[in-house]
């Protein structure tokens, strides 16, 4: 009998950038669905902020030899985050669980109650981000992402939607 | 365990479960230890989508869905469905958690859990276990009748039970 997995404790940083950072643990170029480029995903390892705008994200998501990948992408300004328990917010992720799992999924997090956004991944489907659920609480922008960032996450078991001491959905264990 | 071994395991409480690995609703194999995600799990193994004693039982657990997605508790089901039947099946009841296929009675054997009066489906006898998170038995219900399915109040209190003796600070700390 396989003993049962313990699920890592592990978030990471993750910023949207206009360079490619030199320092980062992954990195891909983002072009908007016409081709124009729209900037660089990075994300690094948990431990100093890398720069200012940077969130935490679900480090599972994560791949450095990820395929390139479509995603939704919400980044909620700090000034207009609502609360993490606002129904909205619980909202969006009952639905997450209620769909079709997309390859990744992460919420983010600026400090231990707000919601500062979420990321979803796709290379199949890829027409449904635009029902991203986190969009009905603020703007996304679906974007094409180059390889070398995202991974494939198993989709999350649920029907849990609550966050173990601020870290971001679905990140597991206290 | 695999599907070879030809003895029963013991599922008696204090026992540890095997770490099944099935096809979840998506077709995506899953293991039982990584769906419990550190958390307290409630297994069940039912007969099939059309089972009208499953279907009044579902409604139940459905209606505990609210609450256990708000107390760090999984839920897991397992049925001989195929994975696409067990997707609508789930989408109908509206649940959000992950249901597993053994459509290939894998384990239905090895587990002791074969409906032996049915002979034409060969499904699971209805039974519910509530599982610590190294997926260690600590209590399991005989639903071969419906009335020996447990209640939502039995499955709050084995809850309570397994929380209170998991979490340190249970009793809140001074």
């Amino acid at each position: 009998m396989t003993p049962p997995v313990t699920p890592p404790v592990a978030w990471c940083w993750l910023a949207r950038v206009e360079e490619r950072p030199v320092e980062a643990w992954a990195a891909a170029e983002l072009r908007t669905r016409d081709g124009a480029a729209a900037g660089f995903l990075a994300v690094w390892p948990a431990g100093r902020k890398p720069t200012a705008g940077a969130v935490r994200a679900d480090a599972t998501v994560v791949d450095p030899s990820g395929e390139a990948a479509s995603v939704s992408l919400v980044l909620v300004p700090r000034d207009r985050a609502p609360l993490f328990d606002d129904p909205a917010v619980s909202g969006a992720m009952r639905d997450v669980l209620a769909g079709p799992p997309p390859d990744a999924v992460s919420t983010f997090v600026r400090d231990s109650s707000h919601f500062a956004g979420a990321v979803t991944v796709r290379r199949n489907r890829r027409e449904a981000l635009r029902d991203d659920p986190f969009a009905r609480i603020a703007r996304a922008e679906v974007l094409d992402v180059g390889p070398g960032l995202f991974g494939r996450a198993p989709a999350v078991p649920g029907p849990v939607i609550q966050r173990y001491a601020g870290k971001p959905w679905p990140a597991a264990g206290f | 365990m695999t599907a070879t071994q030809p003895a029963v395991v013991d599922l008696s409480p204090g026992e540890r479960f095997p770490d099944l690995e099935l096809a979840d609703h998506n077709a995506v194999r899953r293991r039982l230890g990584e769906l419990a995600e550190g958390d307290p799990l409630v297994l069940n193994f039912f007969r099939g989508w059309w089972c009208p004693k499953e279907q009044a039982f579902f409604r139940g657990l459905v209606r505990l869905q609210d609450e256990m997605e708000v107390a760090y508790t999984r839920m897991v089901s397992v049925s001989i469905d195929e994975p696409v039947a067990l997707s609508a099946f789930r989408a109908g009841l509206g649940a959000r958690w992950t249901f597993l296929s053994d459509s290939g009675r894998t384990y239905v054997d090895a587990l002791g859990l074969r409906e032996t009066t049915d002979t034409l489906y060969r499904p699971y006898v209805p039974t519910t276990f509530v599982l610590r998170p190294d997926l260690t038995i600590h209590s399991s219900y005989n639903g071969y009748w419906f009335w020996g399915r447990p209640t939502l109040e039995d499955l709050r209190r084995d809850l309570r039970a397994v929380t209170r003796s998991l979490r340190p600070d249970w009793e809140v700390p001074r």
